[in-house]
């Protein structure tokens, strides 16, 4: 079973992915945090092997929080995935070193099953 | 190309013409009138030799007297006389009576007809034709009242003559000088008071356009020129506060525009997260739903939800393209290649519509462009021809042709064509030729993106067609290699 963690403010998105990748994919368990601050709160007690991490949230930034998760330790090589309705900015702040890591909403849950086996795949291998 | 001719060229020659008019004719007019004067002089001088000849041989009309007479009256004289002679009236006829040169008067015609030296002509000159040399004046013999003969004088004229000419000569030249004076003076006032001022006009008015409405011409003269200068400055006036007044509107547009563009982001990006779960869950629920009627509803559902977002996402980028932030990064392409890798990732597109497609770019074909983008106008392109080529076995051929300083790209197909009122409307945004197409690729935006990303290449894109069923072409412009590496 691999656990997944989705952090929106977007309940809508929120429920989409979990209900979406638990209906198409039989070993993945998503839990969904509710902005970057329950996410951070979680982390450890959920361990999860992917992150789905939305860019623009009010309070902390997608980014703060990406920059958070890395300070931990264990969580160093984490795969993250953003989702983001801004690709833009994106592109902007990262560059392309993300190309493999952003998905631009709205955005078919398949794809994003797709996604995620590719990048923990890629993991396992190194 | 049309000679200039300059204000005060034309002026100069109408003055020319018009002061040299006037000077040479009153200088002709003086020389008439002083020639009349020397004339004058002779006649006056016969008149007085002639009274002193009555007198001197009224008495006896002897050849002698005559003789003696006449020599006194020739040494009175200061003017040199050539000859003198008398004529006495003989039955409407001048017989001649006495000559101081008979071999003169032999080598003129010999006899004068007497009515035609009467009272009226008294004092006239007979010829004046030879008067350079010498002027004969007629006086008749008045004796109570009755003409009864006449004299006639022939004076030496050379030397009257040649100071009357001198004194011609000076006046001509007086007259050609006053003339250049006058010539010249009429060009420094003319320089002064209207060419000068039109200078100042031309060189403001280039300054105005410009741009500089604070310039103001310096013109205080009260004429018409001084109230051209005033009013010429109050419509800099004017200008310049209905220049601002456009300033202040063009920014209020600008903010507007932005607030538009910003307005239409924010929207956009607030319309994606409420279509997640439409976008992302329809596919899973159409992969699971058994019930064939329930599958086709949510395919429709689904189908609509695909097109709203892509209408939002071509929507957003047709926005970002109208900034001028964007930026775009230029470089040198293959143009033949990147064709090749656009007809790759079209290719179960193509095959599906059973499409033909042929890349006749040329391998030495290079532009500056934006590869993504430029991938992006080609698949644009191509879907726009797919799309209005529905009759399977089409044809799409890809070609390009270097220009003087671009490329132009040409993609033909054999599809349906085009009206000219649609050629005229198709790269209007949201517009699509055919109002019952409805799929995910046809929001009516795909073609204001490419012309869009065309124009930020400095390129023109346009569209011809031969009219219905006759295929469609659509050309655009890119520009050349910049390292002029090619050949």
């Amino acid at each position: 079973m691999k656990k997944i963690m989705i952090v929106d403010d977007e309940p809508g998105v929120l429920y989409t992915v979990k209900t979406g990748l638990e209906t198409i994919a039989d070993d993945i368990e998503v839990f969904t945090m509710q902005g970057g601050q329950d996410c951070l709160d979680h982390l450890d007690e959920i361990n999860p092997d992917l992150i789905i991490l939305d860019l623009m949230m009010p309070g902390m930034s997608g980014w703060t929080v990406y920059d958070q998760i890395r300070d931990r330790k264990n969580f160093e090589k984490t795969p993250i995935i953003f989702l983001s309705a801004r690709t833009d900015d994106i592109a902007k702040r990262a560059g392309n070193f993300l190309a493999d890591n952003y998905l631009e909403k709205p955005v078919d849950v398949n794809i994003i099953k797709i996604r995620i086996e590719k990048l923990l795949e890629k993991k396992e291998e190194e | 190309m049309k000679t200039y001719f300059s204000l005060s060229l034309k002026l100069t020659i109408i003055v020319v013409a018009v002061s040299a008019a006037v000077i040479f004719s009153l200088t002709l007019y003086n020389i008439s009138e002083q020639s009349i004067d020397f004339e004058n002089i002779y006649v006056d001088k016969a008149k007085d030799s002639s009274a002193v000849l009555d007198l001197l041989w009224s008495d006896s009309h002897s050849n002698n007297t005559i003789a003696n007479a006449i020599e006194s009256v020739k040494e009175k004289n200061n003017i040199s006389i050539e000859y003198i002679h008398v004529f006495t009236t003989n039955n409407d006829s001048l017989t001649l009576l006495f000559s101081t040169n008979l071999t003169k008067y032999n080598t003129v015609h010999g006899k004068y007809i007497f009515h035609s030296i009467n009272t009226s002509q008294v004092g006239k000159i007979k010829s004046s034709q030879n008067a350079i040399d010498n002027l004969q004046v007629i006086i008749p013999i008045n004796s109570s009242e009755n003409i009864t003969g006449a004299y006639e004088f022939s004076f030496f004229t050379n030397e009257a003559y040649q100071v009357f000419q001198q004194r011609t000569t000076n006046l001509m030249l007086i007259s050609i000088i006053s003339l250049f004076i006058l010539i010249f003076s009429f060009l420094y006032l003319l320089r002064h008071f209207l060419v000068k001022p039109i200078i100042q006009f031309r060189d403001t008015a280039k300054i105005f356009g410009q741009g500089n409405l604070d310039t103001k011409i310096n013109i205080a003269t009260r004429d018409e020129l001084g109230e051209l200068a005033s009013a010429f400055n109050s419509m800099a006036e004017d200008l310049k506060k209905s220049r601002e007044k456009l300033e202040e509107y063009n920014k209020i547009l600008e903010r507007l525009i932005d607030q538009k563009d910003a307005f239409i982001g924010q929207l956009g990006h607030d319309l994606k997260n409420p279509l997640q779960p439409l976008v992302g869950l329809l596919p899973i629920l159409i992969q699971q739903e058994e019930n064939p009627k329930m599958k086709k509803h949510l395919k429709v559902m689904n189908e609509n939800a695909q097109y709203m977002k892509e209408l939002i996402l071509k929507t957003l980028q047709l926005a970002k393209l109208r900034t001028e932030k964007i930026s775009f990064d230029f470089k040198d392409i293959q143009l033949h290649d990147l064709v090749e890798r656009v007809i790759t990732s079209q290719l179960p597109f193509l095959e599906e519509n059973n499409i033909k497609i042929t890349n006749l770019v040329e391998q030495s074909t290079q532009v500056n462009a934006d590869p993504l983008r430029l991938e992006e106008v080609f698949k644009n392109l191509i879907t726009n021809a797919v799309k209005y080529t529905p009759d399977s076995g089409g044809k799409i051929t890809i070609s390009s042709e270097q220009l003087n300083n671009s490329i132009q790209v040409s993609i033909a197909d054999s599809g349906i064509g085009m009206t000219k009122d649609q050629l005229s409307r198709i790269f209007d945004e949201f517009y699509r030729a055919d109002s019952s197409t409805h799929g995910e690729d046809s929001v009516g935006l795909g073609l204001s993106i490419t012309k869009r990303i065309i124009e930020k290449h400095k390129g023109q894109i346009w569209a011809e067609s031969k009219g219905p069923n006759m295929g469609s072409t659509f050309y655009f412009t890119l520009p050349k290699e910049k390292s002029g590496a090619s050949k």
